[in-house]
């Protein structure tokens, strides 16, 4: 008994205090939560929006579509339909990932609605060096990518930029940022487009 | 009467000069270095960064000043972390609820705060041991000289780095960017060059 | 053979490419305070292998087998910090035991490494790069420190050379150490591209 009055006189205010600030945690989280994961929905879409202009609403797919990463392990992908006003399918969204020459490389990806051309990239978070692969965001780059068909890209050193074809031309002075990107973006859309076309989700909404 | 206040009010506005030079964390008493050296990339990141340690810097200060009577000894560093800890959750909380752009920018260096040294060390020598309106002009002091410093190395950084300052264009068309400046070599190397400037300026040695 | 080269690539990642002190800027403070002298250095880089290995392994356990599931994630800063403070203590009371010579040279800098950034920084970016298996952790924890002790024993064979050296007035002490490591961050990010 005495021991554990010792230890309550010790520590009673470090208890008290626990409790007091797991409850302030508890009630900023509760109130700013909701606006926090409005936040996150708002920003894919914005993104996706400047890629497939007619989109409207993001409508998650129902079945799980699981890949396999650049690394090699298996990840779930979430895609998402973007439907326009009239809820007609314009297109296809998803998250995808890999490694570029600094750190890790994330963009999102818009294909068209049958899944057949590639509607372009967004970077949402990469951390290559400013200047050269810092290049990736920029629109020359990008517009590459918008209209090239939806399977595995190539990357070419030299070449008509605004030629739209599987092949991509790199970027001069960031070779392997380019080739990243070629690669997360081809990796991901032959993948995904597979999986999308076996489980029958792309035949359902051709009106 | 008129004269204690007076006094009163000299020790007030010392207390919160002391944080703007003669004690600038960053400068003089050189701490808080690694959210310095991460954040300072561009002005926005920086002046971000230096008000959620104002605010943190804040709350803890006021916490531990009216706790100090009740501190058990062995405990009190437990506590000033369990206390700022809280508060940056809050403020990180915030940040990514109404500064979502900021709030990635800024990224795993919110939490950082948490093991500023800055925070603690002034919760241990000052807040502990002051009533609470010298804690709050305390950590006010503080934090504005923190932010300061950051916004300065930050505006050097951006000026030369991306020639804009707050993302205004400012530097004219023919001036190529350094971009090691938004690199972690600019970084290092502006704030060595800027802690010498001010070793320089103030006489001391080494 | 697969995941060891997952784990190989993890270990180089966090101790060349990013290197927590000279890419992250995580650990600068005892990074500045205890470059001095290389055996100091050593002991310190021991010292925080120590702890960041051990911190890194829980902090993951914690947040990928309690708090996630529990959605509990608002409370990870609160919980890592803990930890790591525990720790810090286990370390301390291990070394003053068995250590007492090396525990009177290190004098402040133990319980200082509480606040070394590179620690929490390293469980924070533990979940930050979706690390998802435990040894990956382990390995990525224990190549942070150490990448932590490289980087100090680096700077501290220079800071002996550079006490002989001219150095301006101003510049002594602090100023040209930060020069110094802003010259080694860009020798090391010539590492960059190393892993694919």
């Amino acid at each position: 008994m005495n021991k554990i009055s010792y230890f309550i006189k010790q520590s009673w205010l470090l208890i008290v205090a626990s409790f007091f600030f797991g409850l302030l945690i508890a009630v900023t989280n509760a109130g700013l939560s909701p606006r926090i994961i409005q936040n996150k929905i708002n920003k894919r879409n914005r993104l996706v929006t400047g890629l497939l202009p007619d989109a409207r609403n993001f409508v998650p797919v129902d079945s799980e579509i699981v890949i396999q990463s650049i690394e090699g392990r298996k990840t779930k992908v979430e895609v998402f339909k973007a439907v326009a006003e009239n809820e007609e399918c314009v297109g296809w969204s998803f998250n995808a990932a890999g490694p570029g020459f600094a750190d890790k490389i994330e963009l999102v990806v818009a294909v068209d609605a049958n899944f057949e051309k590639i509607a372009g990239f967004d970077v949402l978070s990469s951390n290559e060096t400013p200047g050269f692969g810092d290049q990736i965001k920029q629109d020359y780059f990008r517009d590459q990518f918008e209209g090239a068909p939806a399977e595995a890209l190539k990357l070419v050193s030299l070449g008509e930029p605004t030629e739209i074809d599987s092949q991509i031309v790199a970027i001069s002075g960031a070779t392997v940022s380019s080739e990243a990107v070629v690669e997360i973006v081809s990796h991901s859309v032959t993948q995904i487009g597979e999986q999308i076309r076996q489980k029958g989700i792309l035949g359902h909404d051709q009106k | 009467m008129t004269k204690s206040n007076d006094k009163t009010a000299l020790r007030y506005t010392q207390t919160l000069l002391a944080g703007l030079w003669r004690e600038n964390p960053v400068f003089r008493l050189l701490l808080g270095m690694c959210p310095t050296l991460a954040v300072t990339a561009a002005v926005k990141p920086a002046f971000t960064m230096g008000c959620c340690v104002i605010f943190v810097l804040l709350c803890s200060n006021i916490i531990v000043s009216l706790m100090r009577n009740l501190l058990k000894p062995h405990l009190r560093i437990l506590m000033f972390t369990l206390t700022i800890a809280t508060f940056v959750t809050i403020a990180d909380l915030f940040l990514k609820a109404y500064l979502p752009r900021m709030s990635e920018m800024l990224g795993p260096y919110v939490p950082l705060i948490i093991v500023n040294c800055i925070i603690i060390c002034r919760a241990e020598a000052c807040a502990s041991k002051n009533p609470l309106l010298v804690s709050v002009i305390d950590a006010v002091g503080m934090g504005l000289g923190f932010t300061l410093t950051l916004c300065i190395l930050a505006a050097v950084r951006e000026l030369l780095g991306t020639g804009k300052i707050f993302e205004i264009h400012v530097m004219p068309e023919a001036f190529v960017p350094w971009a090691a400046m938004s690199m972690p070599v600019g970084a290092f190397i502006t704030l060595g060059l800027l802690l010498g400037l001010v070793n320089k300026v103030t006489g001391k040695k080494a | 053979m697969d995941t060891l080269s997952v784990l190989l690539m993890g270990f180089i990642s966090v101790v060349l490419v990013n290197n927590l002190v000279l890419t992250k800027f995580l650990g600068i403070c005892p990074y500045l305070g205890v470059s001095g002298r290389i055996d100091m250095a050593f002991g310190m880089g021991l010292a925080v292998t120590f702890v960041v290995t051990l911190s890194g392994t829980l902090t993951w356990m914690i947040d990928n087998w309690i708090l996630m599931p529990l959605g509990l994630e608002v409370t990870r800063y609160v919980c890592f910090i803990l930890v790591i403070a525990g720790a810090v203590q286990l370390v301390e009371m291990y070394i003053r035991k068995f250590f007492p010579s090396l525990y009177d040279s290190f004098g402040i800098f133990l319980p200082l490494i509480t606040t070394n950034c590179a620690i929490l920084g390293l469980c924070l970016f533990l979940h930050l790069w979706m690390v998802d298996h435990l040894l990956d952790a382990a390995v990525r924890s224990f190549g942070a420190g150490i990448g932590f002790t490289m980087a100090i024993c680096i700077m501290a064979g220079i800071r002996e050379n550079l006490n002989m050296a001219d150095v301006p007035a101003c510049l002594r002490g602090a100023p040209i150490t930060l020069i110094t490591a802003g010259l080694l961050s860009l020798a090391f990010m010539g590492f960059s591209g190393m892993i694919r």
